[in-house]
């Protein structure tokens, strides 16, 4: 089942999908600081990802993401009660991935505020670094 | 909408940012590669997307029938992706058939050592706004009523000047304050700095005007106790039971006095050490004659500054919540000169030593308050965060470096601490809110050099010391800039907002309602008369919540629908060549 | 011409206020006497202590003021008079410069500007680089149009002949404008102390001493050089000094004040310098560090765990020795009592902050206060007030201050000149008035 991550001598493709109001400001933040991470990192950037479905997270690793980090405004969240639905989404999406063979450690969900430089280079480099051990 | 797919004909541009991204992504090659796309009618580089230059060849390619529909990939949107969207409306094209990619703070900026690897994730990012704006509907902006009425918490003089100001620009003010009277910290001083006028005529004259002006509702001795709706129509139920609704509001909540920690500068152990708020009081109290403590003349003070500002973690010991405040508490060095000068025009034989680590004496007119401080004999010791002065029997000991780090032994009848300032007690108010608070406490602004005055939640605004530690003639002008504000969203008779919202295909609406307990928001999402969900605009927040659970695929957020998210993630996922 | 408001001077004070009255839907006469709006923000490097860089953030609202309907922004543009009406309005004569060439007609292509055989020095980059004798000002320049420098031009003709859109004109005057208003806002902003004031400074003539408006520039992604070079050689500096309170707190110089922005400015280029060039030593000598802003004190504790020096001390004397490098006489405030020497290959000095223009030289009761900024008899609750009842000011125009502080003093002398507006010129229902 591990198929979607070899892609040759290209490192696996890892999707990061942040929200407006905290992290994706938070992955700015990265930048004017000019700290460097791997380019195999793809931003997605919405309102809140309590948008999507479960299905939606199967599809990305079908279509060949190796990794998804979920970086959610936690506590910060400008929205209601969303960041509970998104976990318990997530708590669902890991139960059909565990069904599908998908190891659960692909998918995380963690929270990156507007000025969480470390937190969101150490998320990437944790799932980078987990996929390499995988894919070893 | 039906059938825009198929004329959509995108205009794909990309900036160097003047070697900010062309100098690591090679710009010609993904102009040109994303030139292969076929719905793709033009792709070019250009040096300065923002400038107008810039500007005017996207309006031109659009007016010319080229284009109708823009990408350009660049900076972080959070710059200019307005600017854009408004270059669009000046060229008769929906604002929102406009996609800004972020290719500098998340690719040239983060990926400098890789150009080959930059230029392909910069292609893959740039595709994906290709295919999410040719999956984007002509979106119009929401109207809605507004309530041309302000809510102003807090009522001390940045509140006060609030409300004369949103009062005299039409507006009707309900002013609500939580002690039982008006004025705030005005009423602690005697003269303000660095004018010296007398506090009492200062507030008398705010307090008149509020209480002359017909516009302004004063609520004393009450909080808000429930809160709901959005800009243009927030509505309040006060602990007095008043309802108010409100179109916008201005906090005004102000600051608290820094206390110092148990036994620091042995404060509360030896009746000595006193704070410089109290020192204040005590003045204001016996305005005249040489200054006393426990019933004996006081001949010698000693001041202490930085007390509960610019800590130190592991020197100081922490506040309530587990942080220090590092923070420059802004007003104390003038404020404690302006009270030493008065102190000495009072007890001219009176030694006073002033120990500091800077002299921030940053304002009009505050620099002569220290020069005079200085012509008046008062002694300056400077001493650093990591060697802090001694309370002794009758003595201060300070280690000062502008003599050399000397042990200086100073008699003191009186030590004065001169505290700092942190935020007053707005946690219940800003859960209640939603407001954001950055780490020192106090509310956080939209943007801290550009937009100090606005809070990111729409509808609200910022006055006075509960953004920052400021002074008087600070707290009047931000007080008068969220004014400004105010009035800005409540003059017009509608207020525009963002189209943002979830939206339902009734023909695929199945009225299953599995929809309805994501709902948050009360009224935003409903079952209408034909068993079909329907969304409200004015309180839909756009979270999505809701389009997780559709299965027929019935709602979407508009702008954000999941076919965007999908086409973008394809687009991402998908090879360049390299 | 008729308005509501004149507001003079296009800085980020002037951009934010003429923005803030728009939004409430009053006509704004807007101007600037350079040919670009912007003012001093547009040209520095970053902004503290968010290290945005000021460019991307100034240009937004350049451009927000130049897009607006009810904004009408004359640059290049002098106030030669304002006289107060018998009916309180204002009447204000102008003079439109001219750029020489046909603004209705130009396209920006800046074909001028590539065949132009004349170099001069530019004084966007605070003489340090070159620019055409025909050229537009900068690259982010609102409005988008050349100025030829009448000056410096030797009437070849290479422009003319290069202008697709035959928009070149060597005859063209000045024009003048007189504008109605119901108020007027100064917003007129600030300049440096100048570089030669100080013989012991090298009194200008040393070339490795730069002003700190020069280090933005060298600091600014698209400056002069497009690195950190020095003057005299292009030598890439490795020991930088910052002086500060070198035009401020000075009452030989005729500021006794603190220009407020210097240290946090210092700290910030010393921030910078150490990013681009990470083995450079960098040194800022001064008397009290002022981080007093929010954030602020937090980036000078950043700037100390960098290792950028900050020494107590005076400098007293500064000189070129060998290669254009520069020994810096010190009294250290603390540490040691001996004067020393110092060596820096590079050194700005943290010059103060003096008013730009002076409105007494208009025939109105505009008065300024002793230290020679624009006087506010109303502060502290008023702040935006002028001794003239219908002139408000703000930003730098009222005494140094740093962005934000600017911004927020604008957005009151709007709701100021707002409130005079609503007693002299109410807004009419559903509409602009």
């Amino acid at each position: 089942m591990e198929h979607a991550t070899s892609l040759g001598d290209k490192p696996p493709k890892i999707l990061i999908i942040t929200t407006i109001a905290s992290s994706y400001t938070g992955a700015n933040t990265v930048g004017q600081a000019r700290a460097q991470y791997a380019p195999n990192t793809y931003i997605l950037r919405v309102p809140d990802p309590v948008m999507f479905p479960e299905d939606f997270y199967l599809r990305c690793f079908d279509k060949g993401f190796a990794g998804i980090i979920i970086m959610s405004s936690g506590s910060d969240c400008p929205y209601e009660g969303a960041y509970g639905r998104l976990s318990a989404r997530v708590g669902r999406t890991y139960l059909k991935m565990k069904e599908k063979g998908i190891p659960t450690t692909r998918l995380k969900l963690t929270t990156v505020c507007t000025v969480c430089k470390h937190a969101f280079l150490k998320e990437i480099d944790d799932m980078q670094n987990h996929l390499k051990e995988k894919a070893a | 909408m039906s059938g825009a797919m198929d004329e959509a004909k995108v205009g794909v541009y990309v900036c160097h940012c003047g070697g900010n991204i062309s100098d690591v992504v090679d710009v010609k090659a993904v102009a040109a590669e994303l030139g292969k796309h076929p719905q793709v009618a033009i792709s070019k580089e250009f040096a300065f997307m923002c400038s107008d230059a810039g500007q005017k060849l996207v309006i031109e390619d659009i007016k010319s029938g080229k284009i109708n529909r823009v990408v350009v990939a660049a900076c972080s949107p959070a710059l200019h992706e307005l600017t854009f969207r408004k270059a669009l409306q000046r060229a008769d094209l929906n604002p929102y058939l406009y996609e800004h990619v972020n290719i500098r703070e998340q690719v040239s900026w983060v990926h400098k050592g890789d150009h080959d690897a930059a230029t392909r994730k910069a292609t893959s990012l740039t595709r994906a706004g290709v295919e999410k704006i040719l999956r984007q509907d002509r979106l119009e902006s929401i109207h809605v009523g507004a309530a041309k009425r302000v809510l102003i918490v807090g009522g001390g003089p940045a509140g006060l000047k609030a409300a004369l100001d949103s009062a005299a620009r039409g507006l009707k003010v309900t002013l609500v304050e939580k002690s039982g009277r008006l004025g705030g910290h005005l009423h602690e001083f005697d003269t303000v700095y660095p004018g010296g006028q007398s506090a009492s005529e200062l507030l008398g004259k705010l307090l008149s005007a509020v209480s002359a002006n017909p516009a302004i509702t004063v609520v004393l001795g009450a909080e808000v106790k429930t809160w709901d709706g959005f800009v243009g129509n927030f509505k309040a139920v006060l602990s007095t039971g008043d309802a108010v609704n409100a179109g916008a509001v201005i906090m005004a909540t102000g600051y608290r006095h820094t206390a110092p920690s148990a036994g620091e500068y042995r404060f509360g152990k030896d009746d000595r050490v006193i704070t410089l708020p109290a020192l204040i009081e005590q003045m204001k109290a016996a305005p005249r004659g040489p200054l006393t403590r426990g019933g004996r003349a006081v001949r010698s003070v000693a001041f202490i500054h930085c007390v509960g500002s610019r800590q130190i973690e592991g020197v100081h010991a922490p506040q309530e919540d587990g942080k220090v405040n590092d923070y420059c508490s802004r007003v104390c060095c003038t404020a404690a000169l302006h009270t030493i000068n008065a102190l000495k025009e009072r007890q001219s034989d009176l030694a006073i030593y002033d120990l500091y680590r800077d002299i921030r004496t940053y304002g009009r007119g505050h620099e002569a308050i220290y020069e005079q401080a200085s012509k008046n004999g008062v002694l300056f010791f400077r001493f650093t965060e990591e060697a802090q002065p001694e309370i002794r029997e009758s003595s201060v000991v300070v280690k000062d470096v502008l003599t050399w780090n000397q042990e200086v032994e100073l008699p003191a009848d009186l030590v004065v601490l001169v505290t700092g300032v942190k935020p007053g007690e707005v946690a219940e108010l800003t859960a209640m809110m939603k407001l954001p608070t950055g780490s020192d406490r106090f509310l956080q602004e939209a943007h801290p050099k550009l937009r100090p005055v606005e809070v990111a939640n729409n509808g609200f605004f910022l006055a006075g010391a509960c953004q920052a530690p400021m002074d008087l003639v600070e707290s009047a002008a931000a007080a008068g800039a969220a004014a400004s504000k105010v009035a800005a969203v409540l003059s017009k008779d509608f207020i525009t907002l963002d189209p943002y919202v979830a939206r339902v295909d009734a023909e695929k609406c199945t009225g299953c309602e599995a929809c309805l307990p994501e709902c948050a928001y009360t009224g935003a999402l409903f079952m209408n008369g034909s068993k079909k969900a329907e969304v409200n605009a004015a309180l839909c927040k756009g979270c999505g919540a809701c389009v997780a659970v559709c299965e027929p695929r019935a709602l979407d957020l508009a702008g954000w629908s999941l076919d965007q998210m999908e086409a973008m993630v394809d687009a991402m996922a998908s090879e360049v060549a390299p | 011409m008729k308005a509501h408001t004149l507001v003079i001077g296009a800085g980020i004070a002037g951009l934010q206020a003429a923005l803030d009255l728009a939004e409430q839907g009053r006509q704004v006469v807007l101007v600037e006497k350079n040919p670009s709006i912007g003012g001093r923000m547009i040209s520095l490097s970053k902004v503290y202590p968010t290290l945005d860089c000021a460019s991307c953030i100034t240009t937004p609202r350049m451009a927000s003021v130049a897009h607006h309907p009810l904004i009408h922004t004359l640059t290049y543009t002098e106030v030669l008079g304002v006289a107060k009406n018998e009916d309180g309005t204002f009447r204000a004569h102008l003079r439109k410069k001219p750029r020489y060439i046909e603004e209705d007609k130009c396209i920006g292509c800046k074909r001028c500007e590539e065949v132009c055989p004349v170099y001069i020095r530019d004084d966007f980059e605070h003489q340090l680089g070159a620019k055409k004798a025909i050229s537009i000002p900068f690259t982010n320049a609102i409005p988008q149009f050349p100025v030829l420098e009448p000056q410096s031009c030797t009437w070849c003709g290479a422009c003319a002949n290069a202008c697709p859109v035959d928009c070149i004109d060597f005859t063209q005057e000045s024009r003048d404008l007189f504008v109605e208003v119901d108020a007027v806002l100064l917003a007129t902003g600030f300049q440096l102390t100048p570089i030669d004031a100080k013989a012991q400074y090298g009194g200008g003539k040393l070339r490795n001493v730069i002003s700190s408006l020069q280090g933005e520039r060298l600091l600014a992604p698209h400056g002069p050089y497009g690195r950190v070079l020095r003057p005299s050689d292009g030598k890439v500096p490795d020991s930088i000094a910052f002086v500060q309170c070198a035009g401020s707190r000075d009452a030989s110089l005729g500021v006794p004040y603190c220009s407020r922005v210097c240290c946090m400015y210092a700290i910030k280029q010393a921030m910078l310098l150490s990013g681009s060039l990470p083995t450079a030593d960098i040194t800022i000598y001064y008397m009290d560090i002022r981080a007093f802003g929010k954030g602020y004190e937090a980036f000078y504790q950043n700037a100390k765990a960098m290792g950028i020096n900050f020494v107590k001390a005076k400098v007293g004397r500064i000189r070129e020795i060998e290669d254009g490098n520069l020994a810096l006489r010190i009294e250290r405030q603390e540490g040691t009592a001996q004067p020393e020497e110092a060596q820096h290959d590079l050194v700005i000095l943290s010059l103060g902050l003096t008013p730009q223009w002076n409105p007494g030289q208009l025939a109105w009761e505009v008065k300024t206060a002793s230290d020679g900024f624009v006087a506010t008899p109303g502060a502290p609750l008023d702040p935006a007030a002028t001794t003239q009842d219908g002139v408000f000011a703000c930003g730098t125009a009222t005494g140094p201050k740093d962005i934000v502080d600017s911004i927020m003093e604008a957005g009151n002398a709007a709701t100021e000149v707002g409130k005079r507006l609503e007693i002299r010129a109410p807004m009419v229902p559903g509409g602009a008035s």
